[in-house]
């Protein structure tokens, strides 16, 4: 690959467009004014992970996602961002304030609610928002056992009832209520699943989804789907007596702000008879509508149980002193790095101190840009400390080379051939070398999780930083100064650096 | 016997100038037994402490939670009371970089409300003792199985990391090297595994990640050596009088200062972690990561060029072609280890021959030449 070392006109190109483009893109990013997207860890904030329980498609996962960033979202905090990993969803809020009222937020295992429907309401299409007790409805209106007069029958559907019942307009100025704005012991207004434009006033719950045992969409011998569903050794006496209270009226199965169903309760019987611990709920479903149905039923409005495997908040303070350790930490090691490079090698300690600084700018520059999109992990502590590994890993390319410079001059070469010959062969050492680094931090990358993800990241960059920067920079340099340098004598020459390191000198 | 060509000069530097000028003469083959044992000794002990102790697992492991507030006025006395006054049972406070008080402890054995209840005290409970804004202390809490899935996932990582490696080295270079630089991983994982288990350093995610970074940098720096061994083994080899032995020694003397000024580059920023980072201004992840990475680093060099490269050659000596150049070279009878000066001085000889023959170098330059040619000479018949 390094066949043709090149001419001077060539190298001085590739050198001062590596210093141009490394410090014009540096000034770029730093005029508008981006930086890194800092981790949480540096920044402060909130991050879970969740584990699925049980058996999860990643199609589940994916509806995992959707509903908990609907829900961050809903928080209004900027900067969240839920995503996979494996089958685990890792759910970061960096730079929030208040990070327990997030938590509890997010990390609430959304309600089925089990509400009496009360009546059906008129929705203007331009509404305000409305704070306090909605109203009684109106009695012609009202969906009672009364109104509804639910009479058993022999027809297909097994009853006959008085549908006639208009929505009630005294609503219409209001808006909904939110899923946020969705309290269990208060009555309120809701929208109904696939059927735009209908809403129900409904009353405080009855019971919740954790008297639910399990659910199942079934298709019944005449190939209607069903939900049957099993309840709970202590749901079962609360379902009856829930049932009983609403007993030929409408109850609905609510979850998350939204109206799954509001089956009629046993409307083909004439008396209550109790649920014995089953039961099923028919109407005109779909596949979808009944699967989907239970699955609300049994997970709430998650397609599977999460479980919190870590749950981590950082204070903005903290995240702070971090940042100011992490990077004090990085400029003191540079420091030693540079001291002790330019005192072993004198003016080629200053092709690394130079190399390290176009290094560095370029690093900068990407780390920021890649900050404004989504691909790119967000910056924290382990990719900071990814990062100082690297300074060994960029450093001991220069030094690989500087050694076979030293060969060179004490087989007894001058200064312009040893720069030719000896970057032939680092060059073979530094692409092998940097290929296994690379191979690590790829492999860390695709199979680990959580933090190791941004380590294996910022490692992996900044390898093939090295890697272009030896072949774009160091080698134009030292080749260019070897051949300008090679009569000199002063202590700041490259000779200097290599003669006093061969026999003779 | 220690015997190079060039012997006036090695007297009057110090070690570090022979390194300096390419003068040494260690022989990195000839006494592996003493690398091999001091190896086994660490590894050995390590197992031990490991059977006997086990690790201290860090909560991320156990499971549980932790409370981190930043506090230059209060003490572990009061922190531990407020905490105990707060509902925790048997919690632990640390202070870590003097003025952050770090609090741990298990709460999985209660229900997901009563956790969430005791942890929102504590937070009440130490933002007052510290006098800050409850959203100023930091929160961790670890259900058990998550430190298994991080450790899974490594172990993943490692495997494919190990398979891949080897393919790869044994593609670019030879199986051989593979199998060797195979050894000086699991050597390095021993000797940090083992060195956390005696010293009982807490194990953490951090830690985890930490190791599997000193693999793959162990694995470049094995990578560097074999690379000139390589090279080596094309020219110097072909010549005929070098044995393998003495061909990986040489190559490890010529890559010597590489390894050391590589190593001195790579810990310097780690112990600049370590120790400005951790300690001074108390970033606990910052510790994690230093002390993992400081110990790996130590055992990484130490094994690419004591344990790598002698394997290599313990190895390769048992081909037939290298056994038979090394009954040559025994009849001989002498065990030569050359300097990088020396090796270059003799190889540089063929260089200046084609430069004599192109351009007409400078009287004194031959002169100096033809005597050094006359001692390698002397030095070869002997």
């Amino acid at each position: 690959m390094a066949q043709q070392v090149g001419s001077r006109r060539s190298l001085t190109v590739s050198l001062i467009l590596t210093i141009v483009i490394a410090f014009g893109s540096l000034a770029a990013t730093l005029s508008l004014g981006w930086g890194p997207k800092l981790g949480l860890d540096l920044a402060g904030g909130l991050s879970v992970v969740y584990k699925p329980v049980g058996n999860a498609t990643s199609a589940n996962m994916r509806e995992v996602v959707t509903v908990l960033t609907n829900r961050v979202n809903g928080l209004g905090v900027s900067g969240a961002k839920v995503n996979l990993q494996g089958k685990n969803v890792v759910v970061s809020v960096p730079g929030v304030k208040d990070a327990q009222t997030v938590l509890k937020a997010v990390g609430q295992t959304a309600q089925l609610l089990f509400r009496p429907v009360l009546c059906q309401v008129t929705q203007a299409k331009k509404t305000v928002p409305f704070h306090g007790i909605w109203p009684a409805c109106g009695a012609q209106y009202a969906l009672t056992a009364q109104n509804l007069a639910v009479t058993p029958n022999n027809s297909v559907q097994g009853y006959g009832s008085n549908t006639t019942i208009l929505p009630d307009p005294k609503y219409a100025k209001h808006s909904a209520n939110s899923s946020s704005n969705d309290d269990p012991s208060k009555s309120v207004i809701l929208p109904v699943l696939g059927q735009p434009g209908v809403y129900y006033l409904l009353g405080p719950a009855q019971m919740t989804g954790q008297s639910i045992g399990k659910a199942l969409a079934q298709q019944t011998q005449l190939g209607a789907w069903v939900v049957n569903y099993t309840l709970t050794k202590t749901g079962s006496p609360l379902w009856d007596s829930v049932a009983k209270a609403n007993f030929h009226q409408q109850l609905a199965i609510e979850l998350d702000g939204v109206v799954q169903s509001a089956p009629l309760i046993q409307p083909s019987q004439s008396a209550f008879t109790s649920f014995g611990g089953s039961g099923e709920i028919s109407g005109l479903f779909t596949e979808a509508g009944a699967k989907q149905l239970a699955l609300a039923m049994q997970f709430g409005s998650l397609p599977v149980r999460l479980l919190a495997l870590t749950t981590q908040t950082v204070s903005p303070s903290l995240g702070h002193s971090s940042l100011v350790a992490g990077l004090g930490a990085g400029l003191v090691g540079l420091a030693l790095v540079l001291l002790y490079t330019i005192l072993y090698y004198r003016a080629l300690g200053l092709v690394i101190v130079l190399g390290l600084a176009v290094t560095a700018a370029l690093l900068w520059a990407i780390i920021s840009a890649l900050g404004h999109t989504a691909f790119a992990p967000s910056f924290d502590l382990a990719g900071v400390t990814g990062l100082i590994v690297s300074i060994g890993i960029t450093v001991d390319s220069y030094i690989v080379y500087f050694e076979r410079l030293k060969d060179e001059a004490r087989a007894g070469r001058s200064v312009r051939t040893s720069v030719d010959r000896g970057f032939r062969s680092a060059w073979r050492t530094v692409l092998a070398a940097d290929t296994v680094s690379l191979l690590a931090a790829v492999l860390l990358y695709i199979i680990a999780v959580g933090s190791v993800r941004g380590f294996a990241f910022f490692l992996g960059l900044s390898t093939l930083m090295d890697v272009f920067i030896t072949w774009y920079f160091t080698r134009p340099l030292v080749i260019l100064l070897g051949r300008r340098d090679s009569s000199s004598t002063s202590a700041l020459s490259m000779a200097a650096g290599l003669y006093s390191g061969a026999h003779g000198e | 016997m220690v015997d190079d060509p060039i012997e006036t000069p090695e007297k009057t530097y110090g070690r570090f100038g022979r390194l300096y000028r390419g003068l040494t003469t260690i022989d990195f083959v000839g006494r592996k037994k003493t690398w091999f044992t001091v190896s086994i000794v660490i590894i050995v002990l390590g197992i031990g402490s490991l059977a006997i102790r086990g690790f201290n697992l860090g909560i991320d492991f156990k499971g549980g939670s932790s409370w981190e507030v930043k506090s230059a006025h209060t003490s572990i006395a009061n922190v531990t009371n407020s905490v105990d006054r707060a509902g925790l049972v048997n919690p632990t406070v640390e202070v870590l970089g003097g003025t952050t008080y770090q609090i741990t402890a298990d709460l999985n054995s209660l229900s997901i409300d009563q956790q969430a209840k005791v942890t929102t005290s504590v937070i009440d409970a130490l933002a007052k003792v510290a006098s800050v804004a409850p959203n100023q202390v930091s929160t961790s809490s670890v259900g058990p199985s998550w430190g298994g899935q991080i450790t899974n996932r490594a172990l993943e990582a490692l495997i494919v990391f190990f398979i891949a490696v080897v393919g790869y080295i044994s593609i670019r270079f030879e199986p051989k090297m593979a199998v060797a630089a195979f050894i000086a991983m699991v050597h390095d994982l021993l000797v940090t595994v083992g060195i956390y288990s005696v010293f009982g350093f807490q194990i953490t995610p951090d830690t985890v990640i930490a190791i599997l970074t000193i693999l793959g940098y162990s694995l470049y720096d094995t990578v560097v050596v074999f690379d000139r061994v390589r090279d080596n083994s094309g020219t110097v080899l072909k010549s005929g009088d070098m044995t393998y032995s003495e061909m990986v020694n040489l190559s490890m003397n010529q890559t010597l200062a590489r390894s050391i000024n590589t190593s001195l580059v790579a810990i310097l920023p780690v112990f600049s972690v370590l120790v400005v980072g951790a300690y001074i201004l108390g970033a606990t992840t910052l510790q994690n990561y230093g002390l993992a990475l400081f110990v790996g680093l130590m055992s990484g060099a130490y094994s690419s060029i004591f344990i790598a490269a002698p394997l290599l050659a313990v190895m390769k000596e048992r081909e037939p072609r290298f056994i038979e150049l090394a009954k040559r070279s025994a009849s001989r009878s002498d065990h030569r280890i050359f300097s990088p000066a020396s090796a270059a001085l003799l190889a540089g000889q063929g260089a200046q021959r084609q430069q004599r023959a192109t351009s007409s170098s400078n009287a004194t330059t031959s002169a100096t030449n033809r005597a050094i040619q006359a001692r390698a000479r002397k030095q070869k018949r002997r």
